[in-house]
């Protein structure tokens, strides 16, 4: 039975350049996806740059894709891993079409999204907002005519965008239940303080008025002036001062039952309305899915502007457990853009240590972890603020707890 | 909030108001929680609330998320047929 040189769980953005950068190493490289198609998250992908141009995820995903074959990159999709074993080569994959060994390994299995739980979210016709892209944008099916979207963040927006491109009716994006454990974005205040992060960018001309007001005072007088009935982005009404209480129906939705809000969360009386909708999604974030990580004894942090449990890596994306490496959203939510990045790090990070031509691979791992850098620096879509400071802290800590010859300490 | 009519676990049907009330009452982990309500214990693994039990534990006893993961995975991780975990298809590829 054949050995690979690297096997890698994920053919999504980070996944698919870690592979065209091992195999253009010299690498036998296989990669399998639990999706029918590759490409991932890519998939869903479609938004405006900039610059003007369109990111079309879809061709993205094409490209790497046809670009790994041209390498010698074998590729399946359809096929879940459902258990790691370590062994003396480096590793035994277990998936649902028999077991692979390999020396090294990547996990670039992405994330996956947090669902905000609310009275009513169990309703057919209620989907989390990644689901209604990849009905949409993969399978070309309208989830429906008209919808309400709960969770204002940056991938609602993006992805309200999109369903408007497939002929969706966007209602309106509102917040979810505020004070409420089930979520971390909160009050208005603090969902108005994460959507300024993305201002900049936007693509409005309106919220991005509102960005640069934004820049000279505090989110909280940002929040006073926003208007009730919301702000138009392409004709999707945004309402941050609006919360969904419940959503409505019997065997299929019917609504969204909702109230106005103060800045700090507080419901203000007799303000209850329904907004009637035949499906609703519910954008609840994103989170790293480390779940074939925590089937090793790699070690996790769990950090909040990342997006939750990460398996703690350097930076060049090893893990404490031999042989084993990480990219992409494991690490981390970000952009797609800065998968790409991180996996082309991956690959030759693995090549270097299979090839042990450290000169060589070196200067090429120094050039990659700059591209990440510039990729994060310039990011369309940020997800969380301060992600590069907490990266930088994921890092000192596996200098510090697997590296460095001193005892384990805590960076904090 | 109406905690008793929001469904946390959707495989095993556990409302935010058991949940929040088990962790009041026994000043719980997550895992704890699990164990006390099957929140998170049905066929999907806990793929779709294990997040959000551990948001729900760290905000009712008002103390961060911890590093270490706090509700475990274990193998088989996906679904697998008798025929695959028995090795199966094991001489074919």
């Amino acid at each position: 039975m054949k050995v690979w040189n690297l096997l890698i769980v994920g053919a999504g953005p980070a996944g698919l350049n870690a592979a065209i950068a091992a195999a253009g190493e010299g690498l036998k490289v296989k990669i399998i996806d639990e999706f029918n198609r590759i490409g991932g998250r890519l998939l869903g992908q479609l938004h405006q740059e900039p610059n003007g141009e369109w990111w079309n995820g879809i061709d993205v995903a094409n490209r790497l894709h046809e670009k790994a074959i041209t390498l010698g990159v074998k590729i399946e999709s359809g096929v879940s891993v459902y258990d790691l074993e370590q062994s003396e080569f480096g590793w035994k994959v277990y998936t649902s079409e028999g077991m692979e060994k390999t020396e090294k390994l990547l996990l670039a299995t992405g994330a996956t999204e947090v669902p905000t739980p609310i009275p009513g979210w169990t309703i057919p016709g209620v989907m989390s907002i990644g689901a209604a892209q990849v009905m949409g944008n993969v399978h070309r099916v309208k989830p429906g005519n008209t919808c309400v979207i709960i969770g204002a963040n940056v991938l609602s927006i993006a992805i309200a965008n999109e369903l408007r491109l497939c002929g969706v009716e966007v209602k309106e994006i509102v917040i979810s239940q505020p004070n409420s454990s089930l979520t971390h974005s909160g009050t208005p205040e603090k969902v108005m303080e994460s959507l300024l992060q993305l201002t900049h960018l936007a693509p409005s001309v309106l919220l991005r008025q509102a960005g640069r007001v934004a820049k000279y005072i505090h989110p909280s007088l940002a929040v006073k002036f926003y208007p009730k009935n919301g702000m138009n982005i392409l004709d999707i009404p945004i309402k941050i001062k609006t919360a969904a209480t419940e959503i409505i129906g019997d065997k299929k939705v019917k609504g969204v039952k909702t109230v106005n809000i103060r800045s700090n969360g507080e419901i203000i009386p007799n303000t209850e309305r329904i907004t009637e909708a035949d499906f609703v999604c519910i954008a609840g974030g994103l989170a790293p899915l480390p779940e074939l990580a925590a089937l090793t004894s790699c070690e996790f942090k769990f950090v909040h502007e990342l997006g939750g449990h990460i398996p703690l890596h350097s930076e060049r994306m090893e893990t404490n457990e031999p042989n084993l490496f990480v990219a992409g959203n494991i690490t981390g939510v970000e952009s797609a853009k800065v998968a790409m990045a991180q996996g082309t790090v991956a690959g030759l990070t693995i090549a270097s240590e299979i090839k042990g031509n450290k000169k060589h691979s070196d200067s090429a791992i120094e050039e990659a972890l700059l591209t990440v850098r510039k990729e994060r620096e310039e990011a369309l879509i940020q997800f969380q603020p301060n992600i590069a400071r907490a990266r930088e802290l994921i890092y000192q800590q596996f200098e510090l707890d697997w590296k460095a010859e001193s005892p384990k300490r805590s960076i904090s | 909030m109406a905690g008793e009519k929001t469904i946390v676990c959707r495989c095993e049907e556990v409302t935010l108001e058991t949940i929040v009330d088990t962790i009041e009452q026994y000043s719980c982990s997550s895992r704890e929680v699990k164990l006390r309500t099957r929140a998170g214990m049905g066929y999907c693994g806990g793929r779709t609330c294990r997040n959000v039990i551990d948001r729900i534990v760290a905000a009712t006893n008002g103390e961060p998320i911890k590093d270490e993961l706090q509700l475990s995975y274990r193998s088989p991780i996906r679904p697998a047929t008798f025929e695959v975990l028995g090795g199966g298809h094991e001489n074919e590829s």
